[in-house]
């Protein structure tokens, strides 16, 4: 299974904040990005990315939380973790409640910004192996005819071929049973229960 | 109107009863009169009626009837003549059974009944029946009228003839017409045919049937008269006692008559009595008269009692509503005097007047609360007064005689007093001249006004001042020392990421990221360290001091102070500071809090601007002796409601204020002997406020 290479991204409006741990992030051998605002971090089209972003709240133009939103709203999947201030413990709350994986608060122990660093890309890491699954299993499940969907559907329910022709009206059992036969061969599934656990894992 | 119906109905009822009364008593009188000429009648005819049964007994009478009788004949004409004579009768006969007279008293008359035939008469027919025929009528031969009584004579058990009386009753009739009212005998046909009134005589009182007519007209009974019209009268007939009233023209008067009728049913007649009506006509009237008379004077004082009833009520509420206004006058004297009585107590000010010389006439509540003095020790007091400082006695006297010699000051003057139990009033006094209604100048008036209270309450005032603005700073501060903590946070973040990477490239060798990591240390700790020498600054002690101040380096300090607060409100600040000043005396922290304040005001104001427009002017400059600050703005600008409360306390126009800010620096430079202005933008191409500061240089 190939890896999508992991990211990660520094937004501070604070040249030595941003740059002081773009230098700490290197010198812990990971592979890092600066930006000076949000509204430059949103155009330089990283979100579809795996990864982390270590986001700044109090930012000149969009502050984090703005920048927290926007990135859900167009879907990413890159983990975030908050630095900000001291004081902005309602704001915090709410960004964690936007789906924040951590809040720091600066000035920070570099120890602690440092595993949680490795904690949001081990996190990323899972999403993107979930995300990667479930490419997989979309792919296969779109192979599938239409037919051939219904009738597996069906089968993952647990119903017999009969079953499933009488409920099917216009095909027979025997034909019921060559689209099921072809649906397992597509998936790679050899029985009903696997199928039932792959259509539910995969929310389809 | 009711009484007078009432009366009248009374009146009529009383003229009723006294004719209803007279009637009875007349009444009365009448069955009286009908009893007496009943008997009368009765005993006139029973004395008459026995002659002729007396007669039959006589032998000459019967032998003169039997056969052969014409001998005894003369004999019985003599006999009858004489008794006829004596007892004073009309006639005396005797008749055979045919009715032929035989002999009679009137023997000797031309017109003698005898060898007449009264065969027709109804009282021989009755007393051939064997009855007395009783019978009034119009003699056949006489044409008088009278009362024929017959008896049969009888021989041997026989009827052999009949002898009759005739009695011509005229004794009883003369008798009857010297009664006042008239009385009649009527037959059973209803034929008055006796009585005192001659023109009814032989008239009915009632319609004749016409057997009646015949029989009469056949017995001849009145003689040959033919037609029997009915009594000229109207009768009315009354409910009680069979009574009625007559109306009737007699000797060419109307008369009113009361009748009553009395049956005499053995002779078969009925006799009428009747009483004049007048004398009930008259009780009525009289009554009516008299009630009338009554009634009205009873009415008449009736009415004169109402009249004096109502004078009397009259003026009896005329009294009640005097005495009622009376009291209403005194309940409202009384209520104004109340009035003005609590007016005066309830004063806070004290009021003194004197006359001319001094004295004190008059003193009201609250001026004995405020000396401790009652009104009765204060009256007829002369200067010194007992509320006078002992210590401080020529000063007292000097403003007394101020006063009374009438140069008091208008708008007043202090004084402070001593109060009974020893303790200092600061009191206001204010005096006008007493004039009285006359307008003579009669002494003087003062108004005395407690200040003590004021004067503490200005003293604590001040106080309160000072501790607002201390407050106020301290506020700032911790918003201030928010800011500057956050600005501290980055250098310190960025020291500590450095370090570390540092500490990583130094066991990785990296030498050249290992320096430039210690070259940002060192920046970034230069950096902390002004960031805290700014905050030292203005945490600096609360020193109330007085120092000299470089309005320059106040703005400078403030500028860098507010440095994160400009940026983080996008806002650019221009600074044109005069190159020399002089200093100013004051309290540093003061009137740095007083700049802070302007530009955080004017920060605010431009909110609502775009970033570009986002511009503030501090200007510094020297005019006359004075050093000015202007803080301008491109905001909103001041409208003018909002410039009328520009610096009261607690106004503000903002939704988190507490507005106190501007109040609070307007009092700073007030107490650095300066002046806090503004002033709108007008005149320039963006709008906007300026505030500005004057401060007194020291040169």
């Amino acid at each position: 299974m190939s890896q999508t290479p992991l990211n990660l991204y520094v937004v501070d409006d604070d040249e030595a904040v941003r740059r002081s741990l773009g230098m700490l992030f290197l010198s812990r051998g990971y592979s890092v990005q600066i930006f000076e605002s949000g509204e430059a971090f949103l155009a330089a089209k990283q979100l579809d990315h795996q990864g982390c972003v270590v986001l700044d709240f109090r930012l000149d133009g969009m502050n984090g939380l703005e920048v927290l939103k926007e990135m859900r709203l167009r879907l990413s999947s890159l983990v975030v973790i908050f630095l900000s201030g001291h004081g902005d413990i309602p704001a915090a709350v709410n960004a964690v409640q936007n789906g924040a994986f951590g809040w720091l608060e600066k000035p920070c122990n570099h120890d602690l910004l440092l595993q949680k660093v490795q904690q949001a890309l081990e996190h990323a890491t899972q999403l993107a192996l979930l995300k990667t699954e479930k490419d997989q299993a979309l792919a296969r499940w779109l192979k599938l005819t239409p037919r051939e969907k219904e009738v597996a559907r069906l089968v993952a329910d647990g119903k017999t071929s009969k079953v499933i022709a009488r409920e099917l009206v216009s095909i027979e059992s025997r034909t019921v049973e060559t689209h099921r036969a072809n649906a397992f061969s597509k998936l790679g599934f050899s029985n009903s229960n696997e199928l039932d656990r792959f259509l539910r894992h995969n929310d389809l | 109107m009711l009484l007078f119906s009432i009366a009248v109905c009374l009146v009529l009822w009383a003229g009723q009863w006294a004719a209803n009364r007279a009637s009875q008593t007349q009444a009365d009188a009448i069955h009286r009169a009908i009893d007496i000429n009943a008997l009368g009648l009765r005993a006139e005819i029973a004395k008459y009626s026995a002659l002729p049964y007396s007669a039959t007994l006589q032998p000459d009478v019967i032998n003169a009837l039997s056969q052969d009788g014409v001998m005894f004949r003369q004999r019985v004409n003599l006999y009858l003549e004489d008794v006829n004579q004596r007892v004073g009768s009309d006639a005396f006969y005797v008749m055979d059974l045919k009715g032929l007279t035989i002999a009679a008293s009137n023997w000797q008359s031309p017109k003698t009944f005898i060898g007449q035939n009264y065969a027709n008469r109804p009282y021989f027919i009755n007393a051939l029946k064997g009855e007395t025929g009783l019978f009034f009528g119009i003699g056949q031969t006489t044409a008088i009228p009278g009362l024929f009584i017959a008896t049969p004579a009888h021989q041997n058990g026989k009827i052999i003839g009949v002898v009759v009386i005739k009695v011509s009753l005229r004794d009883i009739e003369s008798a009857w017409s010297d009664f006042n009212a008239p009385i009649m005998v009527s037959d059973a046909n209803g034929i008055f045919f006796l009585g005192s009134v001659s023109a009814w005589k032989y008239q009915a009182n009632r319609a004749l049937e016409k057997d009646a007519l015949e029989w009469l007209l056949r017995h001849k009974q009145y003689g040959e008269r033919k037609v029997f019209s009915q009594v000229a009268w109207s009768v009315e007939h009354l409910k009680v006692n069979s009574g009625y009233l007559i109306q009737t023209q007699l000797d060419e008067k109307t008369q009113r008559y009361l009748a009553f009728d009395q049956e005499l049913p053995e002779l078969g007649w009925k006799l009428t009595v009747m009483g004049d009506y007048k004398p009930i006509l008259w009780a009525r009237v009289t009554t009516l008269i008299l009630g009338t008379l009554g009634m009205g004077l009873l009415i008449f004082v009736a009415l004169y009692w109402q009249l004096r009833e109502k004078r009397l009520t009259d003026q009896s509420n005329a009294r009640q509503e005097l005495e009622v206004r009376v009291k209403e006058r005194t309940h409202e004297l009384n209520e104004s005097l109340a009035f003005q009585k609590a007016m005066e107590n309830s004063l806070l000010v004290g009021m003194r007047a004197r006359d001319l010389e001094g004295r004190i006439i008059y003193v009201n509540t609250a001026f004995c609360e405020m000396t401790g003095f009652s009104s009765s020790t204060l009256i007829g007091c002369l200067p010194p007064y007992p509320y006078w400082d002992q210590d401080d006695l020529t000063r007292h006297w000097n403003e007394s005689k101020t006063v009374l010699s009438g140069n008091a000051a208008l708008e007043g003057f202090e004084s402070r007093i001593k109060h009974l139990d020893g303790q200092d009033v600061q009191t206001m006094v204010y005096t006008a001249p007493l004039i009285d209604a006359t307008g003579k100048h009669k002494g003087w008036m003062s108004s005395v006004v407690d200040i003590s209270e004021q004067k503490k309450y200005e003293t604590k005032q001040r106080l309160l001042d000072a501790q607002l603005q201390h407050s106020a700073r301290l506020a700032s501060m911790g918003e201030m020392a928010t800011t500057l903590a956050h600005e501290l946070n980055q250098p310190l973040m960025a020291l500590t990421s450095y370090a570390s990477a540092a500490r990583a490239f130094a066991e990785q060798n990296n030498q050249s990221l290992l320096i430039s990591s210690l070259q940002e240390i060192t920046i970034q700790s230069q950096r902390s360290a002004d960031i805290v020498r700014r905050i030292r600054g203005f945490v600096k002690p609360l020193t109330t001091g007085v120092e000299l101040c470089h309005i320059n380096a106040l703005v400078n300090n403030v500028l860098s102070l507010l440095q994160p607060e400009i940026k983080r409100n996008q806002a650019t600040v221009i600074s044109k500071l005069a190159e020399i000043l002089p200093a100013v005396s004051g309290d540093r922290v003061l009137l740095e809090q007083v700049i802070l304040n302007l530009i955080v005001n004017s920060l605010q104001a431009m909110q609502s601007k775009s970033n570009e427009d986002r511009l503030i002017t501090i200007e510094t400059l020297m005019i006359d002796q004075s050093i000015h600050v202007r803080v301008s703005d491109c905001g909103t600008g001041i409208s003018a409601d909002v410039a009328e409360n520009m610096f009261a306390p607690f106004f503000t126009t903002k939704t988190d204020g507490l507005g106190l800010g501007l109040n609070i620096c307007r009092t700073i430079i007030e107490s650095h002997h300066g002046e806090l202005s503004f002033e709108n933008r007008v005149n320039d191409i963006s709008k906007g406020a300026i505030f500005s500061i004057k401060l007194p240089a020291q040169i």
